[in-house]
């Protein structure tokens, strides 16, 4: 018998039963549908995970900070003892806890660890952040102002620059000001903000020196900070106070209390940080679009900013920096398949370090999760089309049992009769998967729209590409499960037809 | 399957049956339906099979058609030795070395009358071209020129009977088997019908098994008779 006399057959004996080949069609037609759906959803939505966390590159980044509750207390404390009758399990609970509960060392992100993790391999650079604010005296005329270091590469602080340019290396006794800092001093027009290039502005850093004491604060109108010649002033007379205290009149025994509040501290003068950098660009602010970029943990705003090593040379003169070290630094690795590693081994230095890495892949988790779920729910769906596939196809064999024995009297041998049945199921199986595919893509057209705009509405990310999509292999696997599953439906029916006795068949009528 | 009609069709046997037994039910109470049957027919001869209801003859006359296998005994049929073929081999000789008519003309009612006489080139492997044709010149030969998108319900029982022979001679095989092929039919219809079965055995010189219990019949188209009682050949 010839192949396509095999097909002949199916196809007429599907044709026959119209309704009943429609409503099997349609079981594996949604089948196939929820399938495809949930597979292009789920690649889509990984796809778009990975695109958009590579956009920027901060996969590559590693936020890492000083770790207070102390390096892990477990390891650090010996091994308590704890005496009294008691099981050995009550015994283990209460050492963890006496552990838990004692301080372990603190582990500060001192210069050391910086230099220590900078040398690690495979990281290009570890940039110190700290929140930094002196005075910047530029033509004798001084501003609070804030300080950050950034790096030489930094296209954030590059496309901002309106005038001058950028560093050019990571050491240099530079920095950038501000559009804003130039205005607090009265620098407004385009000729006088050209004119600030080249110029050196003097940075002071004026530390409180030793907390104790009495403490003088200058609370002006309208809430401003004050100037560097007020501060000055104040800590003269800070300075001053113990010798003239007898001067104030007072009581006897309030003046004794003041007098006691204040002698015997170790007046300590503030200590004072300045150095001079070289004015070499100006910066505007982050526009709103800007600020809606993807988060970057280098992305700074300050008044001053200088080139990171510089900065980082000037945080550490100040009294008390060598051990209490810094807030956070960012370790940016060369590549992002190094950043894991990384990112390990900064743990063991006892620190506490965030990576965008982690998150994503939790994310990517979650949604592999929830999207292997939906997967799950369509193959059982498909499953169940294909049960009531053989449910019909048994059925048909029933009444076709004289028709079949007839075949058989003329010719028809069981094995091309079983593959008939089984053709016609794979052929249900090949038309829903299809259709279903099809109408998967078709669906998530407005489907993409309106992830889109649930997406739009909560977060502020712009998707360019759709969250559904069919790469080959989706639209391969959906159709093989789909006649897979409905060619091993048609087995069973077809083995009963081949089964059936053609004498037995052709004897009732 | 290869055509190894062999040195049996040579020595002029077209059926050879030895002590052939059917029996029906359970191994542990069966119900004979041939018990010991031996003759022999050959190549062109005529034979009608008589016999009361019951006695055996469709159960006969589907052993002699590959319809089914003996319980016990010898039978070769056309060169082939029914109770040795594989299945496969056994779907090939229905297709092509009998030729069958049943007394319910056992036509497919979902296909027309044409659709109908080709099923057994499809199984036979023949080309769609080919049989086309082949079907037609059965159709046409039979009288049913006019007939060929007609499906079984949309004729008369002479026309159906007439499509089936048709698909039964559409292979061309030396052996017709027809089972009481007037006994649904009125008796013009039945003349007409049995005329027809006549013409083509003549013309082919092929062997006719026709199973009847119209004594006059029988006469009247074979050459010889064969009488089965109650599962075994009258002598
Ligand atoms: N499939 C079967 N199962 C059980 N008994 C059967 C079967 N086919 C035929 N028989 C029995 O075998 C006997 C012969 O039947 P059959 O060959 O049809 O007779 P005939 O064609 O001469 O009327 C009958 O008694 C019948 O009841
Ligand atoms: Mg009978």
């Amino acid at each position: 018998m010839r192949v396509g006399d095999l097909f002949g057959l199916a196809l007429a004996a599907l044709w026959q039963q119209k309704s009943r080949t429609a409503m099997t069609t349609l079981g594996v037609l949604f089948g196939s549908f929820v399938l495809a759906a949930s597979l292009s959803i789920g690649q889509g939505v990984q796809d778009t995970i990975e695109r958009e966390s590579h956009r920027s590159d901060f996969l590559r980044k590693i936020t890492v900070r000083s770790n207070h509750r102390g390096a892990n207390a477990d390891s650090a404390g010996k091994q308590v003892e704890v005496a009294g009758e008691m099981s050995d399990a009550k015994r283990d609970r209460l050492r963890r806890a006496i552990a838990d509960h004692s301080p372990g060392k603190p582990v500060a992100l001192t210069r050391d660890k910086l230099v220590k993790m900078a040398t690690l391999e495979h990281v290009e650079a570890v940039v110190p952040m700290f929140w930094l604010s002196g005075f910047a005296v530029l033509d004798q005329q001084s501003q609070l102002a804030s300080l950050a270091g950034v790096r030489p590469e930094s296209i954030d602080c590059r496309r901002r620059l309106i005038a001058g340019e950028f560093f050019s290396s990571s050491r240099q006794p530079v920095c950038t000001v501000s559009e804003y800092l130039l205005y607090r001093w009265g620098l407004t027009d385009e000729a006088s903000i050209a004119g600030v290039l080249g110029k050196k502005i003097r940075v002071e850093l004026r530390g409180p020196g030793q907390q104790r004491g009495l403490r003088l604060v200058l609370d002006k109108p309208e809430g401003e900070e004050p100037t560097l010649e007020e501060t000055i002033a104040l800590e003269k007379i800070k300075e001053q106070l113990p010798k003239v205290l007898d001067f104030f009149p007072l009581p006897p025994d309030q003046s004794r209390l003041l007098r006691g509040m204040i002698e015997g501290k170790d007046a300590s003068p503030a200590s004072v940080v300045s150095e001079e950098f070289t004015i070499v660009g100006v910066l505007r602010a982050a526009t709103p679009e800007e600020l809606k970029e993807p988060w970057d943990p280098l992305r700074v705003s300050a008044d001053l900013i200088l080139p990171y090593e510089t900065a980082a040379d000037f945080y550490f003169r100040q009294q008390g920096t060598e051990e209490r070290g810094i807030d956070h630094a960012v370790v940016v690795v060369d590549d992002e398949r190094h950043t894991k590693a990384i990112y390990q081994q900064i743990l063991d230095q006892g620190l506490t370090a965030f990576t965008v890495l982690e998150f994503i892949e939790q994310q990517q988790l979650i949604y592999l999760l929830i999207f292997g779920g939906m997967t799950c729910v369509a193959a059982v769906a498909l499953l169940v089309a294909a049960l009531g596939i053989a449910n019909t196809m048994l059925m048909s064999v029933l009444e076709r049992t004289r028709e079949i024995g007839i075949m058989k009297a003329v010719g028809a041998g069981n094995t091309e009769l079983q593959l008939v049945f089984v053709i016609e199921g794979a052929i249900i199986g090949s038309l829903g998967g299809g259709l279903g595919v099809l109408l998967a893509w078709l669906a998530s057209m407005p489907g993409d729209a309106w992830v889109r705009s649930m997406v739009a509405h909560s977060v502020p990310v712009e998707l360019k590409d759709s969250l559904f999509v069919f790469p080959l292999w989706l639209i391969a696997v959906t159709l093989a499960f789909a006649i897979t599953i409905t060619t091993l439906a048609a087995l069973y029916p077809a083995r009963r037809a081949a089964r059936i006795d053609p004498v037995a068949a052709l004897r009732h009528e | 399957m290869p055509e190894h009609s062999g040195s049996h069709a040579l020595d002029g046997q077209a059926i050879r049956a030895v002590d052939l037994t059917k029996a029906y039910g359970h191994a542990d109470s069966p119900v004979y339906a041939l018990r010991g049957v031996t003759f022999e027919v050959r190549w062109g001869e005529r034979v009608a099979l008589l016999g009361k209801s019951g006695s055996g003859k469709s159960t006969l006359l589907n052993l002699l058609g590959g319809l089914d296998r003996p319980t016990s005994g010898s039978l070769d049929v056309a060169g082939h030795s029914i109770a040795r073929l594989t299945g496969r081999q056994l779907a090939r000789f229905r297709s092509v070395s009998v030729g069958m008519i049943f007394q319910s003309f056992n036509l497919i009612h979902s296909r027309n009358a044409w659709q109908n006489v080709k099923l057994p080139l499809v199984f036979a492997g023949q080309q769609p071209r080919e049989r086309r044709e082949v079907a037609r010149r059965a159709l046409e030969a039979v009288g049913l020129a006019a007939r060929f998108d007609h499906r079984p319900a949309e004729m008369s029982g002479g026309e159906n009977q007439r499509v089936a022979i048709a698909r039964a001679l559409a292979n061309r095989p030396q052996i017709l088997l027809a089972d009481e092929p007037t006994g649904n039919l009125d008796s013009a219809t039945a003349r007409e019908v049995v005329r027809l079965i006549r013409e083509h055995v003549e013309e082919r010189q092929a062997t006719l098994i026709l199973v009847t219990h119209d004594e006059d019949l029988a006469a009247a188209c074979t050459d010889r008779v064969l009488r089965l009682i109650d599962g075994q050949l009258a002598t």
